[in-house]
């Protein structure tokens, strides 16, 4: 049952989100979304026969794995040290202000409100705050052919920010979940043995793939090496998430100039990987928890927006950046997506979270639909306001040729 | 046939450039030889280490056209750089005493179009493409045609 689910989801997901797209002009994510809900066990799923989502656990961890290597192996040192104080500074401050105004909002309102969980909850779903959707920035500057400073900025922010919001997931996750008494051994353990074996498996993988010329080969070895040591992670006790973003960093660090080959196969997978996120996370729908809890959803949804609005003026002028970016940065980082989404659904199957991770994928999952509309108009808007729409190349002043 | 012989009958000279060149610099280059696909990267002595598709490069500077991104071509794109960093380090080559036929089927598998010859001291001899290849293979096809008609 579980695999016919998988295979229907997959498909009419895809196409959901595609017609969605293409009639309505929403991003395929909604239509991802608003399908897995269709199969949530209390609408359409319960009369399926499906009461248990718990299945699609090892599917999300796998999956969190591709993500992570990706991300890990995005950029090169050199290529990160090129990015400039702007984008670095930028990225900092809209991570930071995210995690610290999710944390104090969402905290604060846990005691004022009674039935709100209380500070481990506030930290863990801050630490999910910052993460954003490059695709969401991407097809917006597509659309409106910017291109300026604020642009570039945008765009190197995207890229590099899930990175950090990775890192701070696991490092909140190894301090949450290491329990009292021995926190300390155990969050070290997380994190060190993470990234000390995803650093070994990545150059056990990256001198395996020299010897393969063949990109199915390649695949089989890149692939097998995130699951691998995604088991790895299960059985030794580490984080798995570091571990992958390692093994792709580490990849991306022993192949020298030729990263390409180490990546371009697993990017293939990556929509993929998105659609069973979101239509998973489609499937965690649950009414009266939306309904019940819409004020918190608000919350956590005005104090990301603040937090990345705010920390990314702050940080960008604090490092220097043009005034046109420091006004605007802000605004074109509100999409949330399937880093989030993927975070979310792994709090969900976790034992630690057995009571709040529905919670957290309906606050996750209710908040990507907002911010994937309201986040493109507000890019456009800040993109508009910097004077960089419709700047890019050969077609700039050739609208409507 | 071999690699040197191959080439004395269809000799073609390589399109090369030197690592610490721009990608514009490149770009340029191949767009004036416009039936090479392939521009192969020279160290100061004069080495090949490395290789440029014409896809690669028109991908990096095209990149504003397109409404997809992996993160890795979003750093890509906002961090450009000279052409070391962005060429391909694992060149197939053939050396001149080689049959092409034993090394056709790996350039195949990695979508070269273009297969560099190179002498023991990994400097480039000339190159043999594959769209020569197959000119060659359909005319020796044509010819038995012709032969089994007669």
């Amino acid at each position: 049952m579980e695999i016919l689910l998988i295979g229907i989801l997959l498909l009419a997901g895809l196409a959901f989100g595609t017609l969605g797209s293409h009639y309505f002009g929403v991003p395929r994510v909604v239509g991802y979304i608003l399908l897995g809900m269709l199969f949530a066990p209390d609408l359409l799923g319960g009369a399926l026969g499906i009461d248990a989502i718990e299945w699609t656990q090892p599917m999300v961890s796998v999956a969190l794995g591709i993500i992570a290597y990706l991300i890990g192996g995005s950029a090169s040192l050199t290529q990160l040290k090129r990015l400039g104080w702007g984008i670095v500074g930028s990225t900092f401050g809209k991570v930071t202000g995210a995690v610290l105004v999710v944390f104090l909002v969402v905290g604060l309102g846990g005691q004022l409100i009674g039935d709100i969980p209380g500070w481990t909850f506030a930290l863990v779903i801050a630490a999910i705050a910052p993460t954003t959707a490059p695709a969401a920035i991407v097809a917006v500057v597509h659309q409106y052919r910017a291109r300026g400073p604020l642009t570039t900025t945008l765009l190197g922010m995207v890229a590099i920010d899930d990175a950090l919001g990775i890192m701070i997931f696991s490092v909140v996750l190894a301090i949450v979940g290491g329990g009292a008494g021995h926190a300390l051994p155990v969050a070290l353990w997380d994190i060190g043995g993470a990234i000390i074996t995803g650093i070994i498996v990545g150059f056990l993988a990256e001198r395996l793939s020299r010897r393969l010329h063949e990109q199915e080969l390649r695949l089989v070895v890149l692939v097998g090496s995130i699951v691998f040591l995604v088991g790895l992670s299960e059985a030794w006790g580490f984080s798995a998430l570091l571990a992958s973003m390692a093994l792709g960093f580490s990849a991306r660090y022993f192949s020298g100039a030729t990263s390409e080959r180490l990546f371009e196969p697993v990017e293939q997978l990556e929509e993929l990987v998105f659609v069973l996120f979101f239509t998973f996370a489609g499937m965690h729908f649950k009414p009266d928890v939306v309904i019940n809890y819409a004020p918190l959803i608000l919350l956590y949804f005005f104090a990301r927006g603040a937090g990345l609005i705010g920390g990314a003026m702050i940080g960008a002028r604090l490092a220097g950046a043009p005034r046109v970016v420091a006004q605007n940065v802000g605004f074109g980082m509100l999409p949330q997506g399937g880093v989030a989404i993927g975070l979310a659904l792994l709090l969900a199957g976790s034992p630690r979270f057995a009571d709040t991770g529905t919670l957290i994928v309906n606050i996750v999952t209710a908040t990507t639909l907002l911010t994937e509309s309201i986040g493109s108009l507000s890019a456009r808007f800040g993109l508009r306001r910097a004077g960089e729409v419709n700047q890019s190349g050969w077609e700039k002043g050739h609208e409507g040729e | 046939m071999k690699a040197s012989k191959w080439l004395k009958r269809h000799p073609v000279e390589a399109v090369t450039v030197g690592r610490d060149e721009s990608l514009l610099q490149a770009a340029r280059q191949l767009l004036n030889h416009p039936e090479t696909r392939d521009i192969y990267v020279l160290n100061e002595a004069q080495e090949v280490c490395g290789h440029l598709s014409f896809r690669r490069l028109a991908g990096l500077f095209l990149a504003h056209q397109r409404p997809t991104h992996t993160r890795r071509q979003l750093i890509e794109r906002i961090t450009p750089s000279t052409v070391r960093e962005y060429m391909d380090e694992h060149v197939l080559c053939v050396r001149p005493d080689e049959r092409i036929s034993d090394v056709l089927h790996q350039h195949m598998e990695r979508r070269v179009e273009d297969i560099p010859v190179v002498n023991d001291d990994a400097q480039i001899l000339g190159v043999i493409r594959v769209a020569d290849l197959l000119r060659a293979a359909i005319e020796e096809e044509q010819a038995e045609t012709r032969t089994g008609d007669a």
